[in-house]
């Protein structure tokens, strides 16, 4: 089974990449600004701060449940570390390390109550989104906090040659996500969890533990992406996180994640992200109409997952064919799952 | 056609009746307590904003409910709400088309998004949720694109002045509400009385069982979208009517908040179970609750998280009564 799944995934993400290695060869052959070191310094940073957004989508993903308040928390830790650093006067490393223990409170919440109200995650998260916007909403009224330490906004600019040093961040993260899904216990857990929660219940998982650290880790990817967007933007923004949930689904579905959970394409939400990010800098650069990202996102999600299906009928036409036989057509959760 | 019995036994549930209830006492109690606390609440002119504006909200929230009765959801939503708004306005104000025409080509329009979800998601058998997170993007993309974001303010006045009017002789009824009612009696005998809509509900409490019974799923959910496309499409032109203007932002909002009022009103995220009048008395409580704050000088900052804690208790408590009656394993 999930030699199955890594095999159909590195298809999926083989063609990815030739997706992402022809948008490059396009726009550096039409667009001669797009090579340029500082572009790709933009382009590289953006990166980083929406591919720490998919994860956040993606490690909930994985256990089969959803974070519908990544933006929320993402916004709530912008205002809140904004609060600390321009008004309480706390230095820069305690700000940050108190900022990402409100993610992880955040994810917390979360957790505790999709374990404790045995509620639908889609349904609670939606909920404690409000929850968690209203709070940043009441607490700033809609004002940002603009004098950020000098140091910290000048990280967010900061840059050797045409690397970001953001993106270190991003890049320790998505390592430690890849060899925690691959080698770690807890990791395996997940994916075992969300394969098969009452398989994974009966074989004796602390499944109760395992959703409560997908929430946890989720809402601490979140965080952290809105301290690198704060330290970016130069200013804590109240709006920040409000367009997240596009892109947090676009990145892992693009990638080849499965709703029905048991997956975890880090590499393939890398590429997905790439490509959204890609897009997104081409159109900027071509003075196109901005308006195409919306549609392209869209399109390319409806491209992704109905190729990653094709891909799929292939290697399932065999089991299909096995269970037509046995009598057992595939479930309803099966055949609506995405690939 | 075990299913189909088994659902529409559901309806007449006691305890279903009893949250029903429940929902109307809880929403009978805030009026008492606005009524009583905040100024202005029981003016005629607030009462009119207020049922207005939820009319609009209860038909989003019944273009979701109608994809949640077969498991399914539907994203676009808003997309749909948008692109029709504008659809409709380019008609008025570009094609110059009249009235009786545009608003029949804008509810077409309408329904034909929601069909081409369905088709989408019966030919790729790919999950509604991401077929609709696509066709939201792509829906909402094109019309930018086409409209390059520039509003239609040149409507007919009619149109304009019809969400202002009062009707039957009462200060605080726009007729709006009477739209919102007829829409919610018809989607009440849709799954009551027939056999259409209680092909909906068996699809929705069990796809598999509904295709062995002889249902026709996949006709069943592209109908199901089509209806959800159409009400999108009603909830867009109510939306034009009362800004006055067919603006591009219409439905950037509605995709979190056309869940709260189905959910808050007992309809399940699994399909199977939905309640016509639980949607309504949901978006009243919603409306209700968010206008009372306003009232009491709750600062409007504050809502979200107001919104967010009834939702919140309102499905916790919905749960409990179903694990207490059941019909939910604990």
């Amino acid at each position: 089974m999930i030699g199955r799944i890594v095999r159909s995934l590195s298809v999926a993400a083989v063609g990815l990449l030739a997706v992402d290695v022809l948008g490059i060869l396009v726009l550096v052959s039409t667009t001669p600004s797009f090579a340029s070191t500082f572009n790709l310094f933009v382009l590289l940073r953006d990166i980083a701060v929406t591919l720490l957004i998919a994860l956040a989508q993606m490690v909930v993903l994985a256990i089969g449940q959803m974070n519908l308040s990544v933006g929320a928390i993402g916004g709530l830790v912008t205002v809140i570390m904004g609060w600390l650093m321009a008004q309480g006067g706390v230095p820069v490393a305690p700000a940050i390390v108190l900022a990402l223990l409100l993610g992880a409170a955040t994810g917390a919440v979360n957790g505790s109550l999709v374990l404790w109200t045995k509620l639908n995650s889609f349904i609670l998260t939606l909920a404690t989104g409000f929850v968690f916007l209203g709070m940043n909403q009441g607490l700033t009224k809609g004002i940002p906090f603009y004098r950020l330490p000098e140091g910290f906004a000048h990280f967010g600019q900061a840059r050797a040659g045409l690397f970001p040093y953001l993106a270190i961040v991003t890049l320790v993260l998505t390592v430690a996500l890849a060899v925690f899904f691959r080698w770690l216990v807890p990791g395996r857990q997940m994916l075992a969890v969300g394969g098969n929660r009452r398989a994974a219940e009966l074989s004796g998982l602390p499944v109760g533990r395992v959703v409560m650290g997908a929430h946890v880790l989720s809402g601490l990817l979140a965080g952290t992406a809105a301290i690198l967007l704060t330290a970016q933007l130069g200013e804590a923004e109240p709006t920040v996180g409000q367009t997240w949930l596009l892109p947090s689904f676009a990145g892992p579905i693009i990638g080849g994640a499965a709703l029905t959970g048991g997956t975890a394409p880090i590499f393939g939400t890398f590429l997905g992200v790439v490509l959204i990010s890609l897009i997104d800098d081409g159109l900027i650069l071509r003075d196109a109409n901005p308006f195409w990202i919306q549609f392209l996102v869209g399109a390319l999600i409806l491209g992704a997952v109905i190729v990653g299906r094709v891909q799929l009928r292939g290697l399932r036409a065999g089991e299909a064919l096995r269970r037509l036989r046995s009598g057992t057509s595939p479930t309803v959760g099966e055949a609506g799952a995405p690939r | 056609m075990e299913a189909i019995t088994r659902v529409s036994a559901d309806r007449f549930d006691p305890l279903k009746l009893w949250s029903r209830l429940g929902l109307l006492l809880v929403n009978v109690g805030f009026w008492v307590l606005f009524a009583a606390l905040a100024d202005g609440f029981l003016s005629d002119f607030n009462l009119f904003t207020l049922l207005r504006l939820t009319s609009i909200q209860i038909v989003i929230g019944l273009a979701q409910m109608v994809v949640l009765a077969i498991g399914d959801m539907n994203l676009a939503v808003g997309a749909i709400g948008g692109v029709v708004a504008m659809f409709t306005g380019a008609m008025l104000q570009l094609v110059g088309l009249p009235l009786e025409l545009a608003l029949p080509l804008g509810l077409a329009f309408g329904v034909l998004a929601g069909v081409a979800n369905g088709v989408l998601i019966v030919l790729t058998r790919i999950n509604s949720f991401i077929i609709t997170l696509a066709t939201a993007g792509i829906f909402t993309g094109l019309m930018l694109i086409l409209t390059k974001a520039n509003s239609y303010s040149a409507l007919p006045f009619s149109l304009v002045s019809f969400s202002g009017r009062q009707v039957f002789g009462l200060a605080m009824i726009s007729p709006y509400v009477p739209i919102m009612l007829a829409v919610a009696l018809a989607l009440f005998f849709l799954y009551r009385s027939t056999r259409l809509g209680r092909e909906m509900l068996a699809v929705g409490a069990n796809r598999r069982a509904a295709a062995m019974s002889g249902v026709r799923v996949s006709r069943i959910v592209i109908v199901a979208h089509g209806l959800s496309g159409g009400l999108a499409a009603v909830a867009g032109l109510m939306t034009v009517g009362l800004l006055g203007t067919a603006a591009p932002v219409i439905g950037n909002d509605w995709l979190l908040t056309s869940f709260v009022a189905p959910v808050v009103g007992g309809t399940l995220l699994s399909g199977g179970i939905v309640s016509v009048w639980g949607t309504v008395l949901g978006g009243i409580l919603v409306g209700t609750i968010t206008n009372g704050l306003f009232l009491l000088g709750v600062s409007s900052f504050w809502l979200n998280t107001f919104f967010g804690l009834v939702l919140l208790a309102a499905v916790w408590l919905d749960r409990l009564g179903r694990v207490a009656a059941g019909t939910e394993t604990s």
